[in-house]
């Protein structure tokens, strides 16, 4: 059965648990995380999708998926209730004669092949949900349209001494990949895959097929698919991205990434109101600063109560920061309370927690050197019981 | 529970004076509390009850209304049963002008009432926040056995505009009529919201506007005070009546009263608006902020004290502003002063101004100004 055929339609790779976020994942999946005082991270590649044209996106959840099929819903606030297309949240499911759980990346759109043919695309956007970005995928599919790629990649310029952390693209002068490298320890090239893909639809699902019937792959795009594709000599383009971007895929990258938010760095601007990050609104009025609130370079949201001291921190809706309390270079996550005379610095504060009376959480002093965060995380729902001292770099509860 | 009551809402209303706040927009329509519209509470407190038939009659000015509501979604009004219609102004056949009171919109909304299959009517006004359960109006109306039933509050806030009422020791109304002087302070006042039966509402309708009546508090209500058995139901929670500029101002500046902000907002319904995707608000370095509400998308980098800042309110550095409500994408710029002002959306405060009203009479800056 046809539905109304679409040119391109997204794929979202939400699975993944994202164990280095520790205790902030243990019931929720990773893309479902709180970002920057009223974000979700799924929220950027949902609000790209938008801004750039693509209505109908598959979002691909196993770990945990609860929270964001809630949060995701019937698309709404990212205009994605549509009559044709929309959102799609597509967890594993059971078959005639079988089932089984995503193997991997590349198992998991081969699961959903059904799903991708019903829209009959020429192309199809593949993206993950664990980066913070802004970017227009139509400006990408452009570029894939006129070259007659099969494959486009979109890749930005990482400083070399980094480069071993990441996917390397090494590029002939054409702009071509002849050669992709994960995490070389010597690399040939800055140029980093973000982790965003276009393929031509007709292509990737022959390589699909051909993968799932290779029971020695381990069906992940990364790992087998790109390399395959490469082998046989398929037209493999990168796309030269240079704005923000930033895989908050660890505790001190996405404590960084919140920090980049508030003090603009690296030219992510949320308020380009051409490029709006939408997403679901908890329906809270306006917060409140009381009289015995200072609050300094911060970002505050809706439902917030403020009676102490909050500087350089990002806190997000509904938290309750108590008289005589002070906030430093931290990330309070929804309806967190910190309590009377408590004590926050460098630290990430999940939602629901409390940090009780007069406790102290986190570093007392700022890093020695940039990048030398000693974060600490108290867990969703946990309690810092009243005059504990939480030290730098621990993570506590659940 | 599925609701057996259908909602009309009044956009304007003849008792409010709002001046240059409503000088293009209905009394429905008019920013309150950072990031709502007036008609925002009726709504949510009617979707709370699910009373999901919703009828809203505009007379004027209801462009800025209708790009608020457009089809209900944000009050989860979307439906395929029932939800949200907007009766734009229209001529009715015995006269050329558009109506002039309740009795004459009412009957013109006879059709819609007669269609939906609900069998009893709230009618309001939309100049009210305040947050009730609908639910047990109902209930007090049918335990009663009311033919009608009136929702009052007790206020200091009169004016000769405001209906009192008179109860009996059952809380039947004996009395519904304007203000004298020698009236105490604090009275029980009409808050303009009926509870009643569709069929008796139709026939009374129908009687009145047969008779050339258009006035539903003088020709219905004080006529048939001895005919039909009409209840006083109180509101005992906060109730903010917004007829006035003063009164705007005054119930502003109670929302930064927490056990106001409570009883408002974290009451029995929950209060939904428009969603705008705003940004949330960023304090800068030269921020100093004491006692005020913040709506998202502000930019912070002054002073802002016992002051309500509406969404994407820019406060540039040495910007003093105090016991001041500054409305949607104003910006006030370096050094300006304010103090005891109400400025419109989009209003622009140059450099250096400076600008006093005073608590009895704060200031209205006009939609749009650039001072």
């Amino acid at each position: 059965m046809n539905l109304v055929k679409k040119e391109c339609l997204a794929m979202l790779l939400a699975g993944g648990q994202g164990t280095r976020l520790g205790v902030l994942t243990n019931d929720v999946a990773k893309p479902a995380v709180p970002f920057g005082a009223k974000y979700r991270i799924i929220d950027f590649p949902l609000s790209n999708c938008v801004n750039s044209g693509i209505d109908t996106i598959g979002v691909l959840t196993q770990y945990r998926p609860f929270e964001l099929h809630q949060y995701i819903g019937n698309g709404q606030p990212w205009d994605l209730d549509r009559l044709n297309g929309g959102i799609y949240v597509l967890p594993p499911f059971m078959r005639a004669k079988s089932g089984e759980w995503y193997k991997g990346t590349a198992n998991a759109i081969f699961q959903n092949i059904d799903f991708i043919d019903r829209y009959n695309p020429e192309y199809v956007v593949l993206l993950s949900g664990d980066h913070i970005y802004k970017m227009d995928y139509a400006a990408m599919l452009d570029v894939h349209k006129k070259q007659h790629a099969d494959c486009t990649i979109a890749v930005l310029d990482v400083p070399i001494e980094e480069a071993s952390r990441f996917g390397i693209m090494n590029l002939n002068e054409k702009g071509e990949i002849y050669e992709f490298e994960e995490k070389p320890k010597q690399p040939k090239s800055t140029k980093a895959s973000m982790g965003i893909y276009i393929f031509t639809w007709e292509k990737l699902r022959k390589y699909l097929i051909e993968d799932e019937a290779d029971k020695t792959s381990e069906n992940d795009f990364g790992k087998n698919i790109i390399p395959k594709m490469l082998a046989d000599n398929q037209k493999m383009i990168a796309y030269q991205f240079d704005g923000y971007w930033k895989d908050v895929g660890t505790i001190s990258s996405l404590w960084e990434a919140n920090m980049d938010i508030l003090h603009g760095n690296g030219g992510l601007n949320l308020e380009d109101e051409k490029w709006k990050i939408y997403c679901r609104n908890t329906a809270q009025p306006p917060h409140y600063i009381s009289d015995s609130a200072e609050v300094k370079t911060s970002l505050v949201t809706e439902g917030a109560m403020i009676y102490g001291t909050v500087k350089n921190s990002v806190l997000f809706g509904s938290v309750t920061i108590g008289k005589n309390a002070y906030v430093e270079g931290s990330i309070i996550m929804p309806n967190a309370v910190i309590e009377e005379g408590a004590d926050v610095r460098y630290s990430i504060v999940g939602w629901n927690a409390v940090v009780g009376k007069n406790a102290k959480v986190g570093e007392t002093q700022p890093p020695s050197k940039p990048g030398d965060w000693k974060i600490s995380v108290i867990a969703p729902d946990y309690k810092v019981k009243a005059g504990t001292v939480v030290p730098a770099n621990q993570m506590i509860g659940g | 529970m599925k609701n057996n009551t259908l909602g009309v809402i009044f956009a304007s209303d003849s008792e409010s004076h709002l001046n240059d706040l409503t000088l293009n927009r209905t009394t429905a329509s008019l920013p309150f509390a950072g990031r709502y519209r007036l008609i925002d509470f009726v709504l949510s407190n009617f979707v709370e009850a699910n009373i999901t038939t919703i009828g809203i009659v505009a007379k004027n000015n209801y462009s800025s209304l209708m790009d608020h509501i457009r089809m209900g979604r944000d009050w989860n009004l979307n439906r395929k049963n029932s939800g949200i219609a907007v009766f734009p102004p229209f001529v009715l056949n015995s006269s050329h002008d558009i109506y002039k009171g309740k009795i004459e919109a009412l009957y013109s909304l006879r059709n819609f009432m007669l269609n939906n299959k609900e069998e009893y009517v709230v009618i309001t006004n939309s100049n009210i926040a305040f947050n009730i359960d609908f639910e047990d109006v109902e209930q007090f109306h049918l335990e009663k056995g009311a033919d009608i039933t009136v929702l009052t509050y007790k206020t200091t806030e009169i004016n000769p505009r405001k209906h009192v009422v008179s109860v009996d020791k059952n809380d039947r109304i004996t009395d519904i009529r304007y203000p004298i002087a020698s009236d105490p302070e604090e009275q029980l006042a009409n808050l303009n919201i009926y509870f009643i039966k569709k069929d008796l509402l139709i026939s009374l309708i129908d009687n009145a506007y047969a008779h050339g009546a258009y006035d539903f508090e003088r020709e219905i209500l004080q006529k048939e005070l001895d005919n039909l058995y009409i209840m006083s139901y109180q509101v005992k929670n906060y109730v903010a009546v917004i007829d006035r500029i003063h009164a705007y101002y005054k119930h502003s500046m109670d929302l930064l009263d927490p056990k106001i902000r409570e009883d408002l907002f974290f009451g029995h319904s929950t209060i939904l608006t428009k969603v705008k995707d705003s940004v949330p608000t960023k304090y800068m370095d030269g921020a100093v902020v004491k006692n005020s509400m913040i709506a998202d998308g502000c930019e912070i980098d002054g002073t802002v004290e016992n002051s309500i800042l509406f969404r994407s309110v820019k406060v540039q550095k040495g910007a003093v502003i105090k016991n001041s409500i500054i409305m949607e994408s104003g910006i006030i710029m370096e050094n300006a002063k304010l103090n005891y002002i109400i400025s419109d959306k989009k209003v622009i405060v140059q450099t250096g101004r400076e600008l006093s009203g005073s608590e009895n009479y704060p200031i209205v800056i006009v939609k749009g100004r650039v001072v």
